[in-house]
Parts: structure tokens; sequence; C-alpha cells
């Protein structure tokens, strides 16, 4: 990978939740402690994820297995952040001392996601970017394509804001009993995780456009549960 | 509490177990090959090295068909820089020049297809000229009588600051080509696409000359020792064919009436490239007749004459005789010092040149059907005597040499010259190929095809003398078994005042073993026969390495197993059982039947490392000895890859960019109209701030 090629890929996977942090998380240090907090539960789920992938030794070459116990793990650790933040709330409160973050419960939601998304991206683009004084080189001289680093780094990208977005819903499905939500989140992680697993056949265009998708929908989705509306959308624009 | 640790053990095995694939291995293909590297001497550097420390040198690769294809990199090219990938055919110094000196171009590789390949030689047209005896006429091309290597085009001794790496292998050079076939043809538009490129590392850390990097390697380490260039070093093998006495160390004086005969031949060889050089006409085959006359010489006499002429026969394989006579200027020096010759731990009596009543020294055969025998004004008449009676012989066995005597100043480069140097009337004379032919001097491609050598395996016992009639058959076994026998009979009537009457002659089965082995493999019958192997390893299956190299400490295995077969040539049996036979020079060995015998051996070992960098506050300008030196380096590697085209990085660059200012101004946007956006949700605090628009 090349310098350039290095830069343009960590600015497409990164750029996005960087700003992300930058205005909504930066301003209030109880959201940053949030943030790490759920980025090592996600440590933790990977960890486990693992293991198990480890001891089920002749399943150890299907990547299936892998992926699937993997989702459910981080489903399930998911449930494991809402129902410590439920239990801290109080806590958290009297150290924030700032009833917006901790009584709000979107927010709570969405910084959470975000740590989540933001490991599970560095996880998943770690690989390429750890080449990347490797040299001139780029991928495609026995296989892949040209392609290669820009669709990992939109991935990556991807799995930010859709750990983000699931957050939102799934938090909100619990809190309000809606199972619909719930078994959305857990859907969309499965097929989106198992659309990856094409791209070892380098259809690229195919993963990407899918994967978007989802990230569109599931976005709306997000935004419907938090409150928003096309009206509130349009409003705000005409406001501008 | 063990339990636990079983379960440790257990995830400790299982994590060791797993590996994954990098990105890395996606990108690169590592190619294998053979580097050029930085020698220098008192005055320049020769050889390659890549352009930088830590990154190597890149160039896109491109296959040359014809002559047109180098003017195409050096005029046209659309996306430099270039590493041309060249058949030894285009390897010519002017187009290898005319590559080093574009900007365009960035690396070389040679590959190792000899289609139409004529001839192949590095060396320069007239070997170690500076270091020729005092009346040898300058070297120059319009006399053929003073070029030695005529197919030379000296680029051994040019400097590249770029990388050279031979493909000697066929898998690996396909993989080159296959590469740039499918990624590279087409030429107009390379500029917009992803092509395959190599990239090459080999950074030498030695710069200038000798002595500066002498000089810095000495200085440089305050506190650790960086050595930034090594002298040329081995070591020269002797042995004599009668046994010498064994003297007290402390009782060594040089002995005036003992005469020895010198016959020598050179063991190294060279080429540009790193490890793969087998020099088998330019030396090796010069090295098997020394070998088979020492064995058939101890064959015929018996050590009666010794006693009776109390003159004896000293064979040398000298070491670094490519480098400027490294060997021989060191044998000469350590004579010139009285006691330095054999060394003290030697336990025998000190020589000086004075001993010395005539020198043979084995030039390049080439042919092996013309023997000249070059000297200077007759080398006191004894060149004449050794030819008269080398002819008698070749009569008498119907050997068909063609021997003739040339008494000239320019003799072939060979280490006689240094001999010549210290005195112009020391009786030495060489015995050569009528004119030189060898196409491939100091080539990689100077292996067994070059001396028309194929294994033979007769499983003869090669111990044994061959008799007249087998002469017939021209192989080159039989040809260097005659030249062999020339020799080793023209030196026994001066040795004994007689004639050979016997019917034997020199062994063509030894030659044939020895070019195996040092050709083909060191696992071979030879060295099981001279050597006690320990446990199951009986040689590898490559020749060893015959360039003389660095090694201070160690005796490379050419070197080594060149000691051995002196022990086994130059020795005589005795009666003694294995547990009587282990101290030098009583010596074990499993014999050519496999029977196990105990040899009284002659052979040893001398250093062959240029005086220059023995004697203190030597002056390096003074041209006295041999500066070689040789660079350190850390790598010497190479891989092929995918270079991205500019307009694919400017392409992954800009859209990440855009990306993120995107992402900054929507992320903003949608912070700062938050509370309309999601009103729905906030709690009463928040419902009583007004909706700001």
């Amino acid at each position: 990978m090349t310098v350039a090629e290095f830069f343009g890929c960590a600015f497409l996977a990164f750029g996005t939740p960087l700003a992300m942090f930058c205005f909504t998380i930066s301003d209030s240090p109880i959201k940053i402690i949030l943030l790490i907090f759920s980025s090592f539960l996600w440590l933790l789920a990977l960890l486990i994820s693992s293991f198990i992938w480890f001891i089920f030794i002749p399943l150890r070459d299907y990547l299936i297995f892998g992926v699937l116990v993997s989702v459910l793990i981080q489903e399930g650790f998911r449930y494991i952040v809402y129902k410590l933040l439920d239990k801290t709330s109080a806590g958290l409160e009297e150290l924030a001392g700032n009833s917006l973050v901790t009584h709000n419960k979107p927010v709570l939601a969405y910084v959470s996601g975000l740590g989540f998304g933001i490991i599970s991206g560095l996880f998943q683009s770690l690989n390429i970017l750890a080449d990347a004084g490797s040299g001139p080189g780029t991928v495609g001289l026995k296989s892949g394509s040209d392609f290669f680093f820009i669709t990992s780094a939109t991935f990556a990208l991807c799995i930010v804001l859709l750990h983000t977005f699931w957050n939102v819903i799934f938090f909100n499905g619990i809190h309000h009993h809606n199972k619909i939500n719930i078994i959305y989140v857990v859907l969309s992680h499965l097929i989106f995780s198992c659309i990856t697993l094409l791209n070892s056949y380098q259809l690229y265009g195919l993963t990407l456009t899918l994967s978007i998708a989802n990230v569109i929908i599931t976005m709306l989705i997000a935004f419907k549960t938090v409150g928003g509306s096309v009206m509130k959308l349009k409003q705000c624009i005409a406001c501008q | 509490m063990l339990k636990y640790l079983i379960v440790l053990l257990y995830i400790v095995v299982f994590v060791s177990l797993v590996s994954s694939d990098r990105t890395k291995d996606k990108i690169y293909e590592n190619v294998v090959g053979n580097m050029c590297f930085r020698r220098l001497n008192s005055t320049h550097q020769t050889g390659c090295s890549s352009a930088g420390k830590s990154a190597g040198s890149v160039g896109v690769l491109h296959y040359i068909e014809k002559e047109e294809d180098i003017n195409f990199i050096i005029n046209d090219a659309p996306a430099p820089p270039y590493a041309p990938i060249l058949k030894p055919k285009f390897f010519t110094r002017e187009n290898i020049l005319k590559l080093r000196d574009s900007k365009f171009v960035s690396a070389i590789i040679l590959i190792n297809d000899t289609s139409d390949m004529t001839h192949f030689s590095q060396e320069s047209k007239c070997p170690n000229q500076f270091f020729r005896h005092i009346n040898q006429p300058v070297c120059d091309v319009t006399k053929p009588e003073t070029v030695w290597n005529p197919y030379g085009t000296g680029l051994l001794h040019e400097n590249f600051d770029i990388p050279i790496i031979f493909l000697a292998n066929k898998n690996e050079s396909d993989k080159v080509v296959k590469c740039f076939k499918d990624f590279n043809t087409d030429l107009e538009g390379q500029a917009g696409k992803a092509l395959c490129s190599i990239e090459l590392f080999s950074f030498m850390s030695a710069a200038g000359n000798s002595e500066v990097c002498i000089r810095r390697s000495k200085f440089a380490g305050f506190l650790k020792q960086i050595t930034y260039c090594d002298p040329l070093q081995g070591k020269n093998i002797y042995g004599t064919l009668f046994p010498r006495k064994i003297v007290d160390p402390e009782n060594r004086t040089n002995d005036q009436s003992e005469k020895i005969i010198l016959i020598s031949a050179r063991l190294d060889t060279t080429s540009m490239f790193d490890g793969i050089a087998l020099g088998a006409l330019d030396s090796l085959a010069s090295v098997a007749t020394l070998i088979t006359s020492a064995h058939y010489l101890r064959k015929i006499v018996s050590n009666d004459v010794f006693e009776k002429n109390n003159v004896n026969v000293l064979f040398v394989l000298f070491n670094g005789e490519s480098y400027d006579y490294i060997g021989s200027q060191r044998f000469v020096y350590d004579l010139k010092k009285k006691n330095a010759f054999p060394s003290p731990a030697s336990y025998r009596k000190p020589l000086t040149m004075d001993n010395i009543i005539m020198m043979i020294d084995i030039g390049p055969l080439d042919g092996f059907d013309t023997l000249s025998i070059y000297s200077i004004n007759g080398a006191n008449g004894i060149a004449n005597k050794f030819s008269a009676s080398a002819q008698a012989y070749n009569e008498k066995f119907g050997l068909n040499v063609n021997i003739t005597t040339r008494e000239t100043m320019s003799l072939p480069p060979v280490s006689a010259q240094t001999f010549l140097r210290e005195n112009s009337s020391f009786p030495a004379f060489v015995v050569a190929a009528k004119k030189p032919e060898n196409k491939f001097y100091h080539s990689v491609f100077d292996d067994a095809g070059n001396l028309k050598y194929s294994y033979q395996n007769k499983s003869l016992d090669f111990d044994k003398l061959d008799v007249v009639q087998d002469t017939k058959e021209a192989s080159v076994q039989n040809k260097i078994r005659n030249i062999a026998t020339l020799l080793a009979l023209g030196v026994y009537d001066i040795l004994t005042d007689q004639k050979y009457t016997g019917e034997g002659i020199a062994s063509s089965a030894l030659v044939d073993e020895f070019l195996y082995c040092y050709l083909v493999a060191t696992k071979c019958r030879l060295f099981d026969s001279i050597f006690v192997f320990n446990d199951d390893y009986r040689g590898s299956n490559y020749p060893p390495q015959r360039y003389i190299s660095v090694q201070a400490s160690l005796t490379l295995e050419a070197t080594g197993w060149a000691y051995r077969v002196f022990g086994f040539v130059l020795s005589e049996k005795v009666d003694k059982d294995k547990e009587n036979c282990t101290e030098l020079p009583l010596y074990w060995i499993p014999g050519s039947l496999k029977n196990g015998e105990c040899r009284l051996t002659t052979q040893n070992l001398s250093y062959a490392i240029s005086p220059a960098f023995e004697e203190e506050g030597y002056n390096f300008k003074s041209n006295l000895y041999s500066t070689w030196t040789e660079s350190t380096w850390t790598d010497l590697s190479a891989r092929i890859f995918l270079r991205p085209s500019i307009a694919h990085e400017s392409f992954t660059f800009l859209i990440g960019l855009f990306i993120m200012i995107i992402s900054f101004l929507l992320v903003y946007f949608v912070k700062s109209k938050a509370d309309i956006l999601f009103s729905e949700v906030v709690n009463a605090e928040h419902e009583s701030l007004p909706a700001q628009c």
C-alpha cells in the first residue's frame, strides 16, 4: 500500500467517525468514558468469540461458523451494555452531574454504539492499514482487484455507522419492549456479516451496494425510533 | 493447579498453530535470485548497490526481446523508472552501460535464458592486469597475444548505483516475464495502469575505496564495532609429495639444501553474482589436473628418490587469485620473511624463495588439446627440458596433446606473475592452453556444460591408475588425465633423473569423481571416501562455493574439501589400525574401496589474505599488494508487485478526503439541528429550550 492509498483509506474509513467524535462526543468527559467502556466490551465479545472458534476445531475452517458466533455474541454484549448502563444510571448521573447525557437514552445508545463501531471498524481495517509501511505495491498481482483497499475501507465505515444505528434501535427496542426492533438489529447484523463473506468472490459491486443499502435502511429506522420524520427533516432544511 | 496448567498449555499450543494471512502476502511475491554486490580496491568501488537502506530500488518490469526495447525504456519511458529483464544475449557492455547511465532505469534483471548466447564474460579483457610481472606487455586489444580474456566485457569492474539480479532458476525468471506479459504489455497505456514492478534490496554499506572503508570501520564504532567492508581472504592449501621432517618449533631454521619443485593452480573463481560461480573451465579443470598429477606422481615415485636427491615437490592451490593474486602474494610475502611459511604451528622447517628450484603453474587449459609452456627466456632452460620430456611421453602413450614452448614476456594471468614480479629471473613457467578459448570466463555460465563434462560414474576404483589402452575416448575426463599425466611425468624426469618405464597413467576415474563433487554436489563418492562423516549427513546436493569470500575464522567448504583431497592424493598408506591413527599427520579415511585406511598425510593450510591488511601503515596507493575488500550488507532480496498508477492513487486519496469533508459538514449540520430533528425524545428539561431556527 502506498502512502497516498493509506491516507485515502484512513480518511474514508475513519473520517466520519472522527467528525462524529469531534462534534458529538468530545464535549463531555462522561461520553468519552462511555465510548471507551463500550469499546472494551466489544473487545471482550471478540475474545469470547475467538475462544469458541478455537474450541470447535472441526468447524474452524468454516468462516461462516465464526461469523455467526461472533454476531450473536456481539449482540449479547449489546444487551449487557444496556443492562450495565441501566443499572449504573444513578451513579453515572452523580459522576457526570449532567442529566442531559445520562437520562437521555438515545444519547447513551448513540455513544456506546459509536464505541462498538469504532473498535469494530479498527479491527476490520487493522490488517490492511498495518501493512501501510510495507512498500510501494498495491493488491492485484496474484488475485484481488485494484479496489481492494477502497472496498475494505468502505466496509469499515459501514460497520462503524451500522453499530451506532443498531445500538440506537436495539436500546429503544428493549426500553419499549419492542421485539421487532431487536430482531431487526440481529438480522441486519447477520445479513451484513454474511454479505462480507461474498467478498472472497470479489463481487465488490454487489456487496458494497447491499451493505450501503443496509446502512441507509438502518439509519432511517434509527432516525424514526428517536422521533425523526420526513416533516422534521423538511422543516430543518427549510430553516436553513 | 495442574489442570489449569494443562489448559494453559493447550491454549498456547493452539495459538502458536494458527497463522494469519497478511495483506502484505496478497501484494508481494518474493523472487529468488543472485545479486550483484560491491567490492572495493585501493582506488575504486565495483559492483552494485540498491538505492536506499530501508526502501529498495523499484522499477517497472520490461522484458527486452530486441535491441529496440532498450531504446524504448531509455527514450520514450511512459512510466519510469524501469527494470529491464535481459537475456544474456543482450547483456553486453554497450547495453548495460547505456542502461546504467539512463535516469529511467532503476534495476537490471538477468534471466537464465541462454538462447542465442555465444559468449558471456564480465571479467576484464586482461584479468589482474595491474599486478602483472614487470616485463609483461601492457594489455592492448589490438594485440591478441596480450589479451587473455578476449570475450570479456569488464563489467565486473564497473560501478553500478543500481542493483542487478540474476535469476538462475527458470521458475523465477518465468515469474517475472509472466508478470510483465500480464500487466505491462500495453505500452501506450502504461501511464494510467497498475504495472508489474520489482523491488530489489541490495544496499551496500561500503563506499569509495578499501582504504576509506577500512578506516571508517576502525573509527566508526565507539561502543560497538561497525564493519563496512571485510578484506577478501581465505586459505591456500599445500601438500608435499614426500613427507617433510617434523621439527621442534624452536629449532626451525631454513635449510638451503632442501630443494623444492613448486606446482600450483588457482583454487578460487568468481562471477558477478553472489553465490553462483562454478568456474568449471577457468580454474576447476586446472585444479583437477593438479590433483590428478599429484595422485599419479605419488603412485609412481618411491620415497627412496627423495632420500637420494633431496628434491621434494610442493603442490599449492592458491586462493583469491581472481582478485589480484591474493593467495600467491601472501605466499611470496611469507617466503620472503624466511620463517613464515610453513607456519611454526606446522612443525616443519621454513622455506624461502631460494629453496624453489622451479615452479610450474597450471593456467587455464581451455581446449585440453593443446599445451603451451610459457616462460620468460625458457626459465633457465628448464622449460625446454620439461617440454622435451612431456613430448616424449606424449608420443610414448599416444596422448595426442599438441605441446609447444613459448618464450614470451606475455604470460597468462596466473600465480607465476606474482613470483616473477618479485624476481624476474625466477625459474617459473606456465602450462596453459595455446590460446584463450573460454567464452564464459568468470561467469555464472562457466559450468559443467561449458567444460563439456558429464558424470561417467564408472564405479571404478579411482585410487588406481589407468592403463594406456583406455586413452582413446575423447571425454574431458580423459583429456584432463592426459594433461595431468604429461605434467607429472615431466616432473618425474627432473625429480628422478630417470625415464618412467611403467605402463600406468593418471586416473581418469579420479578426474570424473573430483569434478562431480565440485560441479554437481558435495554428496559424492570421492568426498565420502576421504572423510569419515559422523552421522547420516553425507554432504549437500550443491557444489561447494569457490569464490574466496571474506571468511577469516571459518574455512570455506571448497577449501576444506580441497584440503582433504590433498590428504588423500598426497599421502601414503601406513599399516595402522583406526585407534592408532588419530593424530595428524596420520589420518584415517574410508578409502576408495571403503575398507578403511590409515594415511600419512602432508597437507596443510596457509593464509590467503593480502599483506596489505597485515602490514602496519601500508600505503594503499603503492599498488604493491591486492587491496580487494567486500562490502557488508544486511539484505539481499527481491519481490514483485503491482505498482498503482498515479490516477488510482489520487482517486483513492481524493475519495477518502471527500468523504471526510462531507462527513464533517453533515455531522455539524445534524448536530446543530438536533433539537428539531429529534425533538420528540428529549426530556422535560430539554423541551423548555426553544427551537432555534
